[in-house]
């Protein structure tokens, strides 16, 4: 998948090849963390890492997107559970976590159901879960003190993981460091809002790092590559023309390396310019807001963050998810969403019918497909995207001749 | 007079239209497409230029479409057959009716094409991993009362009694239902009716998730079957329309998208 | 000069309001505590409590004007006399429509002292409390009631309201008696005469009492809860009736928000409508103070915007939202798409032209 990556497309900006030896660094036979850390292993995005890094710890995440180890996952699994969550559990139990992580424990959010029963497996694959409770709704205030004191707990058990204590100093730098990759961050998607310049593929990999990559350096690095995006909007340096239809893609999260549909979107002439995903965008776009800088506040502004903002279907309303996925359409100059579904996740299926109607209610076309881990099968999705690629074109062209 | 033309490589059989300058379609040829597909094609066109005494000089666009369409030499651009059918199937019924929907089944796969009101495509189901569903169901049931696949219409007519359902999802197990029903006496005719109804069910299942739009142009080569036609109508519960032409659809629609093409690009120059 | 003005724009953005706002409040403290001794003199329809009661004192607050007006008959209110007490509400309006309920935000010396008093609070590292919704909506009401009280006591006073007794006179301005600036801002002033309880009859014990139990609960309430008084402060409420006329306003633009929340977290009031509402425009409600640590604490570009008529003063922004947390560079500041491309070409342009 990563050959495909790097070769089959054009003008891969120089500032990717750290990130693309960073990927090829996940399947080392040695662990690529530091030695001097523990690492502390997350299933979603509803995990504080700010509190993590306070701690002295390194988070990663390690949601997979591995077919290998979805078929090791589905023996101990039922057939028609996500394959994120398959390829998660066999990865773990197969001791093929990213980069050789060997976590100290696994903080699993009762998030989607399917991911929370996952705890379960502890004893059998040989890991240690903590159960992080997440509340179902992200709007009432029972949802936020529950979810306050749930952090709250968490947090007890790291210190007591780690062996630190949170302090108000270590939680302050923590916060702001993770401020400043968002910084960097929101930068990156500026630079997306005009003529491409850089892949969509390339900025799901670039975000999907942040996954496992060490903060600081991965910051460094996306510094370097904004600069190098900047330079090629100077000099005018488009990857592909003007008539290229400008694809949203949001739904059940493409991890690395299940890459297909980006990768087929953007083959057949297409090119991603904002993915609606948790495990690109949202991962970074919200933000902490202390008021008091001392504990009692700043562990409650870091929880905050990870609730009310959230977009995740797991929430019940989730119209925030609708407006965000609206405004990327009207700031990004979209012209087609596809909005991909894992068989068996339902809550991104369940989701998709009000999603889809409100898209197409703004004049946008949707393409819904599902698909599962399975590299083959590449015929049936061809064929349809490629049509759906084609009839933008077709209405650019005709709109354009006007 | 000038010509357009549109060639539809399919996975089993290669159809080429030939329009003039406004459109009408002229003539077809229907060939199979075998292994060597730009070779098998270009024989077939020349064949159609042959029988229509014109020559390659008087053609001013090709497009090419479906499964082997990139592989067409000399066409001078090729578009996904969805786009190709939803273009034919626009203009195969006249002024008067709009195709909303599109109910393309053909040998191996079926297609369902949702356009919008401007005729562009709105929505798509395709079922390609079973053979339920699909022409090929036809040609296993006909197989199984061993007959050809053609009589299975005549049959359909001559059922008294109401058609049999067959109630197995599965072409392979459907198969042994057949068989069954054959053996407990039961006649063709109603067997015959009962294939018909189960596919139509099924695609009725497919495409009635989500809006069907009238009018409903059902195409493909099934579409010749009228004991299909009847039983799509009485599942989908209104008017189901056929054109005269229904493998020769999408290929029709690339010739006239051919003839879309060149005269934009005219306009360009 | 467009770009011009979005610099300085841009630049304004990135500032923190609420220092800005300290110093505001510190130097109003002074005028309307000591402005008195230095022969400042504003008049006695101030939409603030500035108190007539604090010997250094340079006006009065209108509450006392309008709870003094309206200690008449009927017959005195509705004949030519009763003209003054719209002159006075004219003047409140003057005063009030220019600053809306910034008065209370950035003016009031009540409400510096409460924010004096958080700041021990913090100093002490002692957490805050919350009101939670339920209780948020209830008490509420209360400065309503408040308000409605102040302007029928006086009245019910010198006239029968449906046969009913008229009220003692000792409940002259119910408000005052009671009201927690009366007794602690002339403190300030080394003036403890206000501490008293007053023995002329029952009315006025009871009133005085109630007002030594306000102060006292004044204090406990603004060390637990961020302004705690100004939920009740039925000069708000008087506010809140003509607060959208005013000039200054505080404006949302609902398609901007993402409602993450970080305004609700930073209000410290507890207002949630700033987070949730995505249709209204003018966002200032009854308990707002307008102090804008909501606009200090929005990363959505033009969220939140502070406007005079229709002047900008100061807008949400993601750049200065990362300034403010010391995490902004060169790296990191927004960058103008048009701009960039226009940049190159202009500079092609100059090429070209100096070519030929």
């Amino acid at each position: 998948m990563l050959a495909t990556i790097t070769d089959d497309f054009p003008d891969n900006p120089e500032n990717m090849k750290y990130f693309y030896d960073k990927y090829k660094s996940l399947t080392s036979e040695e662990s690529i963390y530091p030695k001097d850390k523990k690492v502390i292993a997350s299933m979603c995005i509803h995990v504080p890492v700010e509190i993590i890094h306070a701690l002295g710890a390194f988070p990663v995440r390690i949601c997979s997107g591995a077919y290998s180890t979805d078929m090791a996952g589905s023996d101990l699994l039922p057939s028609k559970i996500c394959p994120m969550v398959k390829s998660t559990l066999g990865a773990i139990h197969l001791q093929m976590l990213p980069g050789k992580a060997e976590p100290e424990i696994i903080i699993n959010p009762t998030t989607c159901d399917q991911k929370k029963k996952i705890s379960e497996f502890g004893e059998e694959v040989g890991a240690e879960f903590y159960t992080l409770e997440v509340p179902p709704t992200k709007d009432t205030e029972e949802a936020r003190q529950y979810w306050h004191r749930s952090v709250k707990s968490m947090t007890k058990k790291l210190e007591k993981v780690t062996g630190n204590k949170l302090s108000r100093r270590k939680l302050r730098k923590a916060i702001k460091k993770v401020a400043l990759a968002q910084a960097h961050f929101r930068r990156f998607m500026e630079l997306r809002k005009g003529f491409p310049v850089i892949w969509g593929k390339d900025a799901i990999l670039v975000v999907n790092s942040y996954f496992f990559d060490d903060i600081d350096i991965w910051t460094e690095k996306l510094a370097a590559l904004n600069n190098e995006l900047i330079e090629r909007i100077k000099n005018r340096k488009e990857i592909i023309g003007r008539q290229a239809p400008r694809i949203l893609l949001t739904g059940s999260p493409s991890i690395f390396p299940n890459m297909r549909i980006p990768i087929l979107v953007e083959q057949l002439g297409g090119i991603i310019v904002y993915e609606e995903f948790c495990s690109t965008s949202r991962m970074l776009y919200d933000t902490v807001a202390v008021d008091e800088w001392f504990l009692y506040d700043m562990v409650p502004s870091v929880a905050d963050r990870y609730l009310k903002p959230s977009t995740c279907p797991n929430f019940t309303p989730n119209d925030d998810r609708i407006r965000k996925i609206l405004r990327a359409i009207e700031e990004y100059d979209v012209d087609g969403v596809v909005y991909q579904t894992f068989s068996g996740c339902q809550l991104y299926d369940l989701e998709s019918r009000r999603v889809s109607n409100a898209i197409e209610d703004a004049g946008v076309p949707v393409l819904n497909i599902e698909i599962d881990y399975n590299p083959e099968d590449s015929g049936q999705l061809t064929t349809r995207i490629e049509a759906f690629l084609e009839s933008i074109k077709d209405n650019k062209r005709k709109n354009f001749k006007k | 007079m000038k010509y357009f033309i549109g060639v539809d490589i399919g996975s089993t059989t290669i159809k080429i239209v030939l329009v003039d300058e406004e459109g009408n379609m002229v003539d077809k040829i229907a060939s199979p497409t075998g292994s060597m597909f730009n070779k098998n094609a270009m024989n077939a066109l020349n064949m159609l230029l042959k029988m229509n005494q014109i020559s390659l000089d008087d053609v001013l666009y090709i497009v090419s479409t479906g499964y082997g369409r990139k592989l067409f030499k000399i066409a001078n651009e090729n578009v996904n057959e969805l786009t190709a059918n939803a273009m034919g199937a626009r203009n195969s019924l006249g002024e008067d009716i709009k195709v909303r929907t599109i109910i393309n089944v053909g040998g191996q796969d079926t297609k369902v094409i949702m356009l919008n009101e401007d005729g562009k495509i709105a929505n798509f189901f395709m079922n390609d991993k079973c053979a339920a569903g699909t022409g090929k169901f036809l040609d296993i049931s006909a197989r199984n009362l061993e007959i050809e696949v053609d009589q299975l219409e005549v049959l359909h007519f001559q059922a008294k009694d109401s058609p049999l359902p067959i109630n197995s999802i599965c072409a392979v197990f459907a198969e042994s239902e057949i068989i069954s029903l054959l053996a407990a006496g039961h006649k063709s005719a109603e067997i015959a009716s009962g294939i018909h109804y189960s596919i139509a069910k099924r695609i009725a299942r497919m495409a009635g998730r989500r809006r069907i739009e009238d009018a409903v142009l059902f195409d493909g080569g099934t579409a010749l079957n009228k004991g299909m036609v009847e039983a799509l109508e009485n599942e989908l519960m209104r008017p189901v329309y056929v054109n005269p032409f229904p493998q020769f659809t999408t290929a029709y629609g690339a010739a006239l998208l051919a003839k879309e093409r060149y005269e934009l690009e005219k306009d360009n120059l | 000069m467009k770009k011009k003005i979005n610099k300085i724009r841009q630049y304004i953005n990135g500032l923190r309001i609420s220092r800005f706002r300290f110093w505001i409040q510190l130097i109003s403290f002074f005028i309307f505590v000591y402005g008195g001794y230095f022969f400042i003199e504003i008049g006695s329809r101030l939409p603030i409590f500035s108190c007539p009661y604090v010997p250094g004192s340079p006006g009065g607050c209108y509450l006392l004007g309008v709870q003094h007006e309206l200690n008449s008959t009927w017959s005195s209110i509705f004949s030519p006399r009763g003209i003054s007490i719209l002159k006075s509400l004219g003047i409140f309006l003057a005063f009030f429509l220019v600053l809306n309920k910034a008065w209370c935000g950035f003016v009031c010396p009540l409400g510096t002292v409460q924010d004096w008093i958080t700041k021990l609070r913090m100093a002490m590292g002692f957490s805050f409390t919350r009101y939670d919704q339920m209780s948020f909506k209830r008490l509420k009401v209360i400065k309503y009631i408040l308000l409605f009280l102040l302007i029928l006591i006086p009245l019910a006073i010198n006239n029968s309201f449906f046969g009913a007794p008229k009220l003692p006179h000792g409940m002259h301005t119910p408000f005052c008696q009671i009201c927690p600036a009366r007794i602690i801002l002339p403190l300030f002033n080394g003036d403890t005469s206000q501490i008293y309880i007053d023995f002329t009859d029952t009315t006025t014990i009871i009133m005085t009492s109630l007002g030594l139990m306000v102060a006292a609960l004044f204090f406990v309430g603004s060390f637990v809860k961020k302004r705690f008084f100004c939920f009740f402060c039925p000069m708000s409420a008087l506010h809140y009736i003509f607060s959208r006329f005013s000039f200054l306003r505080l404006e949302k633009d609902g398609s901007k928000c993402t409602r993450c929340g970080n305004c609700y977290r930073a209000c410290d009031v507890g207002i949630i409508e700033i987070a949730d509402d995505i249709t209204s425009k003018n966002i200032v409600k009854d308990d707002c103070i307008m102090c804008f640590k909501c606009v200090e604490a929005c990363p959505e570009d033009g969220a939140l915007d502070i406007k005079f008529f229709n002047i900008p003063l100061y807008t949400a922004s993601h750049e200065g939202f990362f300034k403010r947390y010391g995490v902004g560079d060169e790296n990191t500041k927004p960058i103008n798409l048009d701009e960039l491309i226009n940049s190159k070409e202009e500079k092609n342009d100059k090429n070209n032209r100096s070519q030929r």
